[in-house]
């Protein structure tokens, strides 16, 4: 059987942080912030038939950036990055996620999730780069953030690169307002604002729990969500 | 028994006058039919009642069992007993459906239900409006087709157990089987005490549920209101009648923007050609 390992952030990120996902292993990266974030630089290089998982739960009040680059170097080799964010006060976030594929049959899916409050902004950029002769890759790219508040603002732009053919490739930006047709029909049926914008906000969000292995990281993701709007 | 009461209501939506000095009663318990041509206010009277912020309220009122309607919030209106099946219901990524639906049932009691109730009422209702179970743990309206959207309609009218269910062509995209599954509902919640006031153009819904009374809309306010007859009619000739019977100008629509609506990539297209 492969070895599988789990490394875990809570509310402790280091600046730079360098992984190695050995051949024929998996590598799950649980990263929460709650409180405290800071600046970092994330570099994963994932070898032959390697696995790379990462939940990134982000619910702090931080003005930076966070930069995320996956390199797939062998054949085999994936990624599956996954990000749930908040925005709230005066936070300036900054996500960006980037995949290279150098080799053959290497699949990356990054998805970045955010709702921006307050007065904060959201921004989700990256890049997937597929080199040349990494045929037979897949790469997929989503980033969507809902706007809740008329200060609060979001940027989504994922690009590909791609210098081969034999590939598929896929990418998906939406940035919206809270919609008032949405919240009209959920308050049609009973719900009060506040519910209805906790309930967008929760089924945004809260898929990201699934990828915590620790229930007391989960439960806090729970109550910040249930925490009110 | 509640009633509801629409005195001298004027409504436009963005500038352009819809309903103009409507008055309409009914009761709790009742099922009345809303008849009148395309355009003429028929959605905008029940999307009013329900609070569709769409819609601008400039004059009159809407009472039921003696409250202000018009100064409650939707959800408001809809713990008082209101409810609105809705011609094109809202699809809600990421939100899961029996959550919603559960926060949708305590919303309206006082105690949060227990789990296990909470499911054994979800799965009767699925089955009972034709749907299977496991649609629950979809995206709200997400992917669904017309069909399942209107089905998931009448669902929730059955969960939420209104005192006047208001239905908006609610028939539209249903199959005759889907039809008489969905006509079965309305009369069951009508026989558990709902009033029920619907809208269709197609005589089918009608014969099934069996209205004792219907009202038209035209120019936004209600003309012409009696028995089941003035359904018959309406369904055999039409509206030319009011024109020469009551000497009512029928215009051609006053209201053309709202049924300009995409749903779909043919619907866009077909709105793009009206355009031209």
């Amino acid at each position: 059987m492969r070895s599988e390992k789990i490394l875990s952030y809570i509310d402790n990120l280091p600046a730079s942080l360098s992984i190695d996902v050995p051949e024929d292993t998996k590598l799950t990266l649980n990263i929460a912030s709650f409180e405290k974030l800071e600046s970092s630089k994330i570099v994963v290089k994932v070898h032959r038939d390697a696995d790379f998982e990462a939940y990134m739960a982000d619910f702090s009040v931080f003005q930076g950036k966070i930069e995320v680059l996956v390199e797939l170097l062998e054949e085999g080799a994936e990624c599956n990055w996954h990000l749930s964010s908040m925005g709230t006060k005066d936070s300036k976030k900054e996500f960006i996620t980037s995949v290279i594929h150098s080799a053959p049959h290497t699949t990356a899916s990054m998805s970045n999730y955010g709702i921006a409050r307050d007065e904060s902004r959201l921004i989700f950029k990256g890049t997937g780069t597929i080199e040349k002769g990494a045929v037979k890759t897949n790469t997929k790219q989503v980033a969507k953030i809902i706007v809740f508040d008329p200060k609060s603002d979001g940027v989504a732009s994922p690009a590909l690169v791609i210098d081969d053919n034999d590939v598929s490739a896929s990418h998906a930006a939406v940035v919206g307002r809270l919609n008032e047709e949405h919240l009209y029909y959920l308050q049609s049926r009973g719900v009060s604002l506040e519910e209805a914008k906790r309930l967008i906000a929760s089924g945004y969000l809260r898929p990201i729990e699934a990828g915590f292995a620790d229930e007391n990281v989960k439960n806090r993701i729970d109550s910040i969500i249930e925490g009110g709007f | 028994m509640a009633k509801l009461i629409i005195k001298d209501l004027y409504v436009s939506v963005k500038g352009t006058s819809i309903l103009r000095g409507l008055n309409f009663e009914m009761d709790e318990g009742e099922t009345v039919a809303l008849l009148g041509p395309n355009g003429h206010g028929k959605s905008t009277l029940i999307a009013t009642i329900m609070g569709d912020p769409k819609y601008s309220v400039d004059g009159g009122s809407i009472t039921f069992d003696g409250q202000d309607v018009l100064a409650m919030s939707p959800d408001k209106r809809s713990q008082l007993g209101l409810f609105l099946g809705m011609q094109y219901p809202a699809e809600i990524p990421g939100l899961n459906s029996a959550d919603f639906y559960k926060a949708a049932m305590n919303s309206h009691r006082e105690k949060p239900m227990a789990l296990f109730q909470f499911y054994r009422e979800l799965e009767k209702a699925y089955k009972e409006v034709g749907i299977p179970f496991e649609m629950n743990s979809r995206n709200l309206n997400e992917g669904f087709s017309g069909g399942e959207k209107k089905r998931n309609e009448i669902l929730q009218m059955r969960l939420l157990k209104p005192r006047i269910a208001m239905l908006d062509e609610i028939d539209s995209g249903l199959d005759v089987d889907a039809i008489n599954v969905v006509s079965d509902v309305i009369n069951e919640e009508h026989a558990r005490g709902a009033g029920i006031l619907v809208i269709s153009h197609y005589a089918r819904l009608l014969d099934l549920v069996k209205p004792t009374r219907a009202a038209i809309i035209i120019n936004g306010r209600i003309v012409v209101s009696g028995g089941p007859e003035i359904i018959k009619r309406v369904d055999t000739e039409g509206y030319e009648w009011i024109k020469t019977e009551l000497g009512i100008e029928v215009a051609k629509e006053i209201n053309p923007a709202m049924n300009q609506v995409s749903i779909g990539v043919c619907a866009t297209r077909e709105a793009v050609k009206n355009e031209k």
